[in-house]
C-alpha cells in the first residue's frame, strides 16, 4: 500500500516537471534576487527622486485573467503574474527576476521598474498611457535605458506575441481611443508599473484608523513581508468566536486564517506560515478584546534580578504647554540598580562588530595634538624661544620652551539615555527584539568610549503615569567600565512608556555635575514622547521639547538617535534639524551607534 | 576685467560690495566644491585688492594669522602673518573652513571684526588700525554635524552672512562649458547626473557631489577620455566607498553614457 502510495507521488513529480518545463519560459540561471539587489535598488530610487519615506517590498501575484493554451491551463499556470504595484506607503516589486537570458538584463529590469516607479505618480487611472509615457520619458533622458528597452522588448515580444500590442501603442491612439486600450484586459507587461493589488472597491469603506497605544503590533506585521492582497471583510459586528467562517471556504481556495492584527496577542506561527500560502488574507476589523488590552498594564514583568529603588523618588516639574507653566513637582522619577547581575563577557558576534570599527577607533586614537610651553618635552619650540631672545626684559619672559606632542583629550561626558518602553519588545525578525539592538548597541559603544577613554554614563527610562518614571541606573559616571557593566545592559526590559521629559531634566542634572567643558546627552529612542495619562501627543512633544531647551540652557548638547521612520514629523521640531540622527535600517543601530559618536566629536 | 572667472548666481556680487565699501566682515556658508574660494578670489580681482587666503585647520595658532618673530644674521626680526599684512596695507583677508581653527585662535578676529577694526600684537605691543581697503571673509561648511566644532555666537555675529550652494542646473551647465571646453550635450548630462546625486540624502551618501567634480569630469572628457570612465574617476569613486552606493551610482552613469568597450 505503501509502496503504492509512493508510486503515485512520483507519477506526478514527473508530470509537475513536465508541465513546468513547458509551460516555463525563465532562465533560472540567470535568476536575480530582490534581496540581493534591495539596498542598491533603494539608493537608486532616491536617486531619481522617489519619496524617502517609501519602502521596497515584495509583491504578491496577481490574477489575470488572459487567454491561456491547453497545457497552461493544465498546468494551472498562465493566469497569475508577480507584477510591480505601488501605493502611498511603499513600491512593491517581484521577489525574483529570470526573464532574461542574462543576469545583467534582469538586473537592469529591477532598475527599469524602479525608475518607472519614479516616474508613474498617482495610482489609478490610464495604466496604459501613464506607463507608455513614463517609459517614453525614461527612454529619452536616458540613453542606457533606451538601448535596454528596446531590447528587452524585442526579446518579450518574440518569446510571447500577445504583448505585441505595446508595439502599436503611440500619443495619438491613447489619446483617442482611451475606451478600448484602458483596460487591464491586455496581457500583463512586467515592464510596466501596476495599479495598487487590494482595489477591488472594498478597500476604501473601512475606517483604516489604527488604534493608538498597541504596541505589540509590530511583532505580526513584520513578520510577513510578503505584501498579501488584503481582502477586508467586515466582521465587527460578529458576536463572538476567533474565526469569521464562511461555508463556501471549505473547498475554495480561499481561506481565512486569524491573523487578525488587532486581535491576536500571541506570536501564532502556524497562522503565518498559512499566511505565505494563502492567495489572499481576510483581514477581520473586530476589536481586541479588552482584556487582551488590559493585560498590557497589568502584566508586571516577573524580573529574575533584584531592583534595589534607591530612595524614595525625586519630584520634577513638568511642563504644561496650556497653562503655558510648569507643574511643580508634578512627576515622581525613582532611580533603580539592578544588583545581582553576573558578570557579562563579550559575545562572538559582538566582538566581530567591534573588529569593524576598529579602524575608525585606532584613527581617533591617533588624533594627537601639540602641546606648547612646557618646561620640559619632546622637542624645542622655536618661536617660544626666539620670543624669548626679542624680548628686551627677558627676566620677565616665561622660560616654557619646550613642546610635545600629546593624545587628543576630549574633554567630555557623555551620557547615554536609553529608551526600554514597551516597543521596544517589538521584534525586528523572529528572534531579535529591538530592545536586543538597543542591548547590543550599549554594549558595542561602551567597548569604543572605553577605548577612546571618553568619560561616560548609562541610564535608561520608562514610565507609567506621572508617579511612576523608572530611572535605571546601568553605569554612572564614577563607576569602571567593566563585565558587570555588560551584565546590567544585558539585565534590561522592556518597561512601559516613554515620559521623555522626565528623564531628560534627570539626566541633565547629572550632567551638569561634570566637571568637563564638553557635556552630551545622547538619547536612543524608538519612538514619540508618550505615557498612558495626558502625556501623550502634542503634551508630551511640548514637555519634552521644553526639557531639551532647559538642557541646551545648562550648557548640555543633546543629541538622539532614533529608530523611528516616522521620526521626521517630530525630531527637528524637538531637536532641531541637527540634532538627530535617523538610523533606518534598526539592524544596523549597533555598528552605527559608535560612528555617530565619533562623527559627532570628530 | 577680471582673470578669474565666476558666474553670479544670485545677489551675492553686489552684496560683497557693498559689504566691502562699508567696511563689514564678511561669512561665506555652502558645502564643497560650490565656488565659495572661486567666489573670493573674483572679487579680489574685480575690487583690486589682494586676497591673503589662509586655509584654518585645529593646529592653527595666533601666530600663523598675526606673525611671529624670525631669527637672521643681525638677530631677531618680526615677521608679519597674512592677516596683519592684510591689515596694514589693505586688501581682503580670506579665512577658509574656519570651522576648523580652534575657537581660542578665532577670538582674535573679534576687535577686528566689529566697528574698532584693531588688530592688537601683543608680542610687539602693536595696535594696528586697520587700513581702509582692509576686509575679513571668512567661510565654512555648514554641513557636518559636529558638536566639538562650530562658531562660537560671540565670533558668528560679527559678520554678515551669505549662504552658498550649488549653482542651478542652467548655471552649473555654463560653468561646466566654460571650465572644462565641453559640449553644451556632455555638460548637460552631467547636471542631470548631478541633480540626481543630489536628491540622496545624508543617510544614503555623505555629501553631494560638487561643481568642482563635475569640472574635473568634463576636463576628462574634453582632453578625450570616454565620458563613462571620465565619470567613474571623478564623480564616482569621489563620493563613496560603499559598495552598493558605488554599484548604483556607477549604474547611473552607465544609463547616461554608455559604456563603450
Amino acid at each position: 500500500m505503501l509502496q503504492y502510495l509512493e508510486f503515485e507521488e512520483s507519477i506526478g513529480k514527473v508530470w509537475d516537471r513536465f508541465l513546468n518545463n513547458k509551460v516555463n519560459t525563465s532562465y533560472e540561471d540567470a535568476r536575480v534576487y530582490f534581496t540581493d539587489k534591495e539596498k542598491s535598488l533603494k539608493v537608486f530610487y532616491h536617486l531619481l527622486g522617489g519619496e524617502k519615506a517609501k519602502e521596497l517590498q515584495v509583491t504578491d501575484k496577481r490574477f489575470i485573467d488572459t487567454s491561456r493554451s491547453m497545457i497552461e491551463k493544465i498546468s494551472g499556470k498562465g493566469n497569475h503574474f508577480y507584477l510591480t504595484w505601488q501605493d502611498e506607503k511603499g513600491v512593491y516589486l517581484p521577489s525574483s527576476l529570470a526573464i532574461f537570458t542574462t543576469k545583467e538584463e534582469n538586473e537592469m529590469l529591477y532598475f527599469w521598474l524602479i525608475a518607472m516607479c519614479t516616474r508613474i505618480n498617482n495610482f489609478q487611472g490610464n495604466i496604459l498611457s501613464k506607463n507608455f509615457h513614463a517609459s517614453q520619458e525614461l527612454i529619452q533622458t536616458y540613453p542606457g535605458f533606451k538601448h535596454f528597452y528596446t531590447h528587452a522588448l524585442k526579446n518579450l515580444i518574440e518569446v510571447n506575441e500577445k504583448l505585441s500590442f505595446i508595439k502599436n501603442l503611440n500619443t495619438e491612439n491613447l489619446l483617442n481611443d482611451t475606451s478600448t486600450l484602458s483596460n487591464i484586459d491586455n496581457y500583463p507587461f512586467i515592464m510596466w508599473v501596476y495599479p495598487p493589488l487590494s482595489s477591488h472597491g472594498r478597500y476604501s469603506e473601512f475606517n483604516d484608523e489604527e488604534e493608538p497605544l498597541r504596541n505589540g503590533d509590530e511583532k505580526e506585521t513584520q513578520t510577513l513581508q510578503m505584501k498579501k492582497q488584503a481582502n477586508q471583510i467586515d466582521d465587527s459586528k460578529e458576536t463572538d468566536g476567533l474565526l469569521a467562517f464562511l461555508p463556501e471556504a471549505m473547498m475554495s481556495i480561499l481561506e481565512q486564517v486569524n491573523v487578525d492584527r488587532s486581535e491576536d496577542d500571541s506570536f501564532d506561527e502556524d497562522a503565518l506560515y498559512n499566511a505565505q500560502d494563502l492567495d489572499e488574507i481576510t483581514l477581520g476589523q473586530k476589536k481586541a478584546n479588552l482584556s487582551s488590552r488590559l493585560k498590557m498594564d497589568l502584566d508586571l514583568t516577573v524580573n529574575a534580578h533584584e531592583e534595589y529603588p534607591i530612595g524614595k523618588g525625586k519630584y520634577l516639574d513638568e511642563w504644561d504647554y496650556k497653562k503655558e507653566s510648569y507643574l511643580k513637582n508634578y512627576v515622581c522619577i525613582r532611580p533603580h540598580l539592578i544588583t545581582n547581575v553576573e558578570p557579562m563577557q563579550l559575545s562572538a558576534h559582538l566582538k566581530k562588530m567591534l573588529k569593524k570599527i576598529q579602524n575608525e577607533l585606532d584613527l581617533m586614537e591617533l588624533d594627537r595634538i601639540k602641546n606648547n610651553r612646557l618646561p620640559y618635552g619632546d622637542e624645542i619650540n622655536l618661536d617660544t624661544w626666539i620670543d624669548y631672545k626679542s624680548n628686551k626684559n627677558k627676566a620677565a619672559h616665561h622660560q616654557k620652551f619646550y613642546e610635545s606632542f600629546v593624545k587628543k583629550t576630549r574633554d567630555m561626558s557623555t551620557l547615554i539615555l536609553a529608551d526600554v518602553s514597551l516597543s521596544t519588545e517589538a521584534g525586528i525578525t523572529q528572534e531579535v527584539r529591538v530592545i536586543d539592538l538597543i542591548k547590543d548597541g550599549l554594549i558595542v559603544f561602551s567597548e569604543a568610549l572605553e577605548r577612546l577613554e571618553d568619560r561616560f554614563a548609562i541610564y535608561s527610562f520608562s514610565s507609567l503615569k506621572n508617579t511612576n518614571v523608572r530611572f535605571e541606573i546601568i553605569k554612572n559616571f564614577k563607576e569602571k567600565y567593566s563585565a558587570y557593566t555588560r551584565g546590567r545592559i544585558d539585565a534590561m526590559k522592556p518597561g512601559y512608556y516613554t515620559r521623555m521629559g522626565a528623564a531628560i531634566r534627570e539626566s541633565s542634572k547629572i550632567l551638569t555635575m561634570q566637571q568637563t567643558q564638553n557635556k552630551l546627552l545622547l538619547i536612543i529612542s524608538d519612538g514619540k514622547p508618550n505615557d498612558v495619562d495626558r502625556y501623550d501627543g502634542r503634551y508630551g512633544i511640548e514637555d519634552t521639547k521644553k526639557a531639551i531647551t532647559e538642557c541646551k540652557k545648562l550648557g548640555i548638547t543633546p543629541f538622539c538617535i532614533t529608530i523611528d521612520v516616522e521620526s521626521k514629523e517630530y525630531m527637528p521640531y524637538l531637536f532641531g534639524k541637527n540634532g538627530y540622527a535617523l538610523v533606518r535600517n534598526s539592524k544596523k543601530l549597533p555598528s552605527v551607534l559608535p560612528e555617530i559618536y565619533m562623527n559627532l566629536t570628530k | 576685467m577680471s582673470n578669474t572667472y565666476y558666474l553670479p548666481q544670485a545677489n551675492e556680487v553686489e552684496l560683497f560690495e557693498v559689504a566691502a565699501s562699508m567696511n563689514l566682515p564678511l561669512l561665506i556658508k555652502g558645502p564643497t566644491g560650490c565656488g565659495k574660494t572661486r567666489f573670493v578670489e573674483y572679487m579680489g580681482d574685480k575690487l583690486k585688492r589682494d586676497v591673503y587666503t589662509v586655509v584654518c585647520h585645529d593646529d592653527l595658532s595666533a601666530a600663523d594669522l598675526i606673525g611671529r618673530h624670525l631669527i637672521d644674521e643681525n638677530g631677531t626680526y618680526w615677521q608679519d602673518g597674512p592677516l596683519t599684512k592684510a591689515v596694514r596695507n589693505g586688501g581682503i583677508c580670506y579665512l577658509d573652513e574656519i570651522i576648523e581653527a580652534r575657537k581660542d585662535t578665532t577670538v582674535i578676529l573679534h576687535s577686528l571684526a566689529d566697528y574698532r577694526r584693531v588688530l592688537p600684537i601683543d608680542r610687539t605691543g602693536e595696535m594696528i588700525q586697520a587700513h581702509p581697503d582692509f576686509m575679513l571673509v571668512v567661510s565654512y561648511n555648514p554641513g557636518y554635524q559636529n558638536l566639538l566644532k562650530g562658531m562660537k555666537p560671540s565670533t558668528k555675529q560679527r559678520f554678515i552672512s551669505l549662504s552658498f550652494d550649488y549653482p542651478h542646473a542652467g548655471v552649473e551647465k555654463e560653468i561646466i562649458i566654460k571650465e572644462s571646453g565641453v559640449n553644451a550635450d556632455i555638460a548637460q548630462r552631467l547636471t542631470t547626473i548631478a541633480d540626481e546625486i543630489r536628491q540622496l540624502d545624508d543617510n544614503d551618501i555623505q555629501e553631494a557631489v560638487s561643481t568642482r567634480l563635475l569640472v574635473y569630469a568634463g576636463k576628462l572628457i574634453s582632453k578625450g577620455f570616454n565620458p563613462y570612465d571620465a565619470c567613474m574617476h571623478s564623480i564616482v569613486e569621489s563620493l563613496s566607498d560603499e559598495r552598493e552606493v558605488l554599484e548604483v551610482l556607477e549604474r547611473l552613469v552607465q544609463l547616461h553614457f554608455i559604456q563603450k568597450n
